[in-house]
This record gives structure tokens, C-alpha cells and sequence, in this order.
């Protein structure tokens, strides 16, 4: 049967490539990447199955679902161009993809599906530093985290914990890990940027306060308060952090291997591991 | 639904070379055929963002705009503009 071994936290900022390209490999962000590559490779997965907020590039405001999947062999990225990211064609499974899905359907969640379809920075980044030869399949759980109404905290987690039944009740042996990506407080483009940034952290408290609440395994708390209006007043892509969430959800209750913040970007890099 | 072409505009300005380098160099005649209000094709052409902003087109799609430098825009320009919206707690405008 299929095993979840791991969850990992990523962040996604679509600029990091550039910096560790032109800062090299002692640089925070390569190390903080490099320490969870390594912790990744440690784990020998057969398949990464990601939660993420796609930002209006595989889905768009004519066709937008609060929860879909990937299923197909492989996907390609990014679709959104961001700086010193090769395009790459990732593998998937899309049998274990449908699996997933009709089992999260019979659990009572209206999971739509992409086909043939290409995604942006917010899953390839984090793969880039991860996992750059791209061998492991990886299957996008997409969550809608950016354009209001979006779904709750408890919906999500809960989400997250059908997914991962789904997963451990494939037949074959798999060894799979469950990342979150995305940040914790961002305003990207929006009227709560730092001046001269095209970005800015609304809400710093929050993103510690997140923070803090992931170390001590405070997760029904984190649950409580991450309520609509905190994520949008973390940033417009606040919203993000139900990604998080729903990785808790799948892999369970576990404490964490370590929570690296970076305070000043809203977000953390994360592990959990338990065997 | 007007604002809809705004947002799908935005994102045109990422995804098809061609529709970008004609904003960059003849902005005019590349929105002359698009489902516009007199209201929305002034301001893209203004690059008043501020006032694009208040009308509802998302931020994060905007933001192209100045990644791309098209209607006068460029990042410190877009974030002066941006920045000059009052917004409330949660990123609405007021006022």
C-alpha cells in the first residue's frame, strides 16, 4: 500500500531562482532550499503530491474551482515566466491522481480535474530547488487561496485528511510526500506593498503567529484563527496558507522536524518527519 | 462583463508575446478592439492603476503591467500608484 512519509512546507517567491542564481549557493534562500532538498532526498519518495494556489495561470476567472486536481502523465512549467527557471516537463501519475479524486468525491468534497494543462511558479519554484532533475512524479492538489469567497480552514484540513486516506488506500507500494506551498503575509501587486517593492507582509504578527503555531503543534488553533478575513488582511495572497493546512491534514498529527522562518518575506521552510 | 476583459488583458500582457510588444510600443490600437468602457481604456492608457484598482481588477494580474512596462508603467510607478489607494484592513478600497 501506498505510505505518506513525509510533509514538507515550501514557499514559492517566483524572484528566488534569480537571487540564488546571481547570490550563489551560500545565500539564505539556497541554504534554507538546499537543507530541505536534502531532507527530500532522505525520504526516497515515489511521488509528491503538492498543494497549491494556483495565481490565475492554469485556471482563470472564467473557470475557476475551489479545489481541483491534476491528472494527466505529465504537466509542464511555469506558465508565468519567472526569472532563471528553465521550462521543465514534470512527470505525474494520473492513475493515482483519479484515484485520489474519486476518493475525495465519495468523501463528500466537489473536486474538479485539469488535463493537458501547464502550471506556474508557485509549484515549480519550490521544485526547482527541490527536486530539479524532475524524476518524481508529482500530482498538483489545487486550492483556490487568492479570489474570495475562499474556502475554510476547517474545509481544507479536512480536505487534507481525505487525501491523504485516498492515498494510503492505493494498492501499490508508494512512498509519498505531501507539500504546502506558499506564504504565510504577501500582498503582491496590491495597495499593501513596501514602498519600492512590488511586494510587501501586510501582517508580520501573523505570519510569527503561524509560525509558532506550526512549532508547537498548535493546529486546531491555527485551524480557528486562520478565518477569511485574516488571511485577506495577511495580504491578497494571504490565502495561501490553506495549502499548509491541508498538507497538516493529509500527513497527520506529527511535530514538526524544524520550522525555518523568513519573517521578512511572511513565509517558512518546513519538514516533518517520522520515520 | 467589462472588468473581466481588464483582468484578461492583464493576464494577455503575460502569456502572448505579441498582444505585449504591441502594449509596449502602440497601446492604443492594441486595446482598440477589446469589450472596454470609455472609463477602463482611459485609465489602462493613463496607467492609473489607482483608479483601475477601485473599479475591481486584481491587483495580482495588474502587477503585469508594470512587469512589463506597458502604459507608462514600471515598478516604482506602479507602487507610487498602488501604495496612493486607501484600502481597508483587508485590501478593499474606501473612500
Amino acid at each position: 500500500m501506498a505510505q505518506i512519509v513525509a510533509g514538507f512546507g515550501v514557499p514559492h517567491t517566483p524572484i528566488f531562482p534569480h537571487f540564488v542564481k546571481r547570490d550563489g549557493p551560500d545565500c539564505e534562500i539556497a541554504k534554507l532550499f538546499g537543507a530541505q532538498k536534502a531532507q527530500l532526498a532522505a525520504t526516497r519518495p515515489d511521488l509528491i503530491v503538492m498543494f497549491d494556489t494556483d495565481h490565475l495561470n492554469t485556471f482563470f476567472l472564467d473557470n475557476l474551482p475551489i479545489f481541483a486536481v491534476g491528472i494527466d502523465k505529465s504537466f509542464k512549467a511555469p506558465n508565468d515566466e519567472p526569472r532563471d527557471v528553465p521550462n521543465y516537463i514534470v512527470p505525474s501519475i494520473p492513475d493515482v491522481a483519479a484515484h485520489v479524486r474519486a476518493a475525495v468525491v465519495a468523501a463528500g468534497f466537489d473536486v474538479g480535474m485539469t488535463q493537458s494543462y501547464s502550471v506556474d511558479h508557485s509549484v515549480i519554484v519550490p521544485l526547482h530547488f527541490l527536486t530539479p532533475d524532475m524524476k518524481v512524479p508529482v500530482i498538483p492538489f489545487f486550492i483556490n487561496g487568492h479570489v474570495p469567497p475562499l474556502p475554510t480552514a476547517q474545509r481544507c484540513h479536512t480536505l487534507g485528511r481525505a487525501v491523504g486516506r485516498a492515498i494510503e488506500s492505493w494498492p501499490a507500494s508508494l512512498r509519498v510526500v505531501i507539500m504546502g506551498s506558499g506564504s504565510f503575509s504577501l500582498e503582491v501587486g496590491g495597495p499593501r506593498m513596501a514602498p519600492g517593492r512590488s511586494d510587501g507582509v501586510p501582517d508580520p504578527d501573523w505570519a510569527m503567529r503561524v509560525i509558532n503555531y506550526l512549532d508547537e503543534q498548535k493546529i486546531e488553533q491555527l485551524i480557528a484563527e486562520s478565518t477569511q478575513y485574516q488571511l485577506l488582511k495577511a495580504g491578497n495572497v494571504g490565502g495561501e496558507l490553506l495549502n499548509w493546512i491541508a498538507m497538516l491534514g493529509a500527513i497527520g498529527n506529527h511535530k514538526p522536524s524544524y520550522v525555518a522562518p523568513q519573517i521578512q518575506n511572511g513565509h517558512a521552510y518546513a519538514v516533518w518527519r517520522w520515520n | 462583463m467589462s472588468i473581466f476583459a481588464v483582468n484578461h488583458l492583464c493576464r494577455e500582457v503575460l502569456r502572448d508575446h505579441i498582444f505585449r510588444a504591441a502594449m509596449q510600443s502602440a497601446p492604443a490600437k492594441a486595446l482598440a478592439p477589446l469589450d472596454l468602457t470609455d472609463d477602463e481604456r482611459s485609465a489602462l492608457l493613463a496607467g492609473d492603476v489607482g483608479t483601475l484598482y477601485r473599479m475591481g481588477v486584481n491587483a495580482f494580474l495588474m502587477n503585469y503591467l508594470a512587469r512589463f512596462e506597458v502604459c507608462g508603467l514600471n515598478g516604482q510607478i506602479y507602487n507610487e500608484r498602488m501604495c496612493a489607494v486607501r484600502v481597508d484592513e483587508i485590501g478593499n478600497p474606501v473612500g
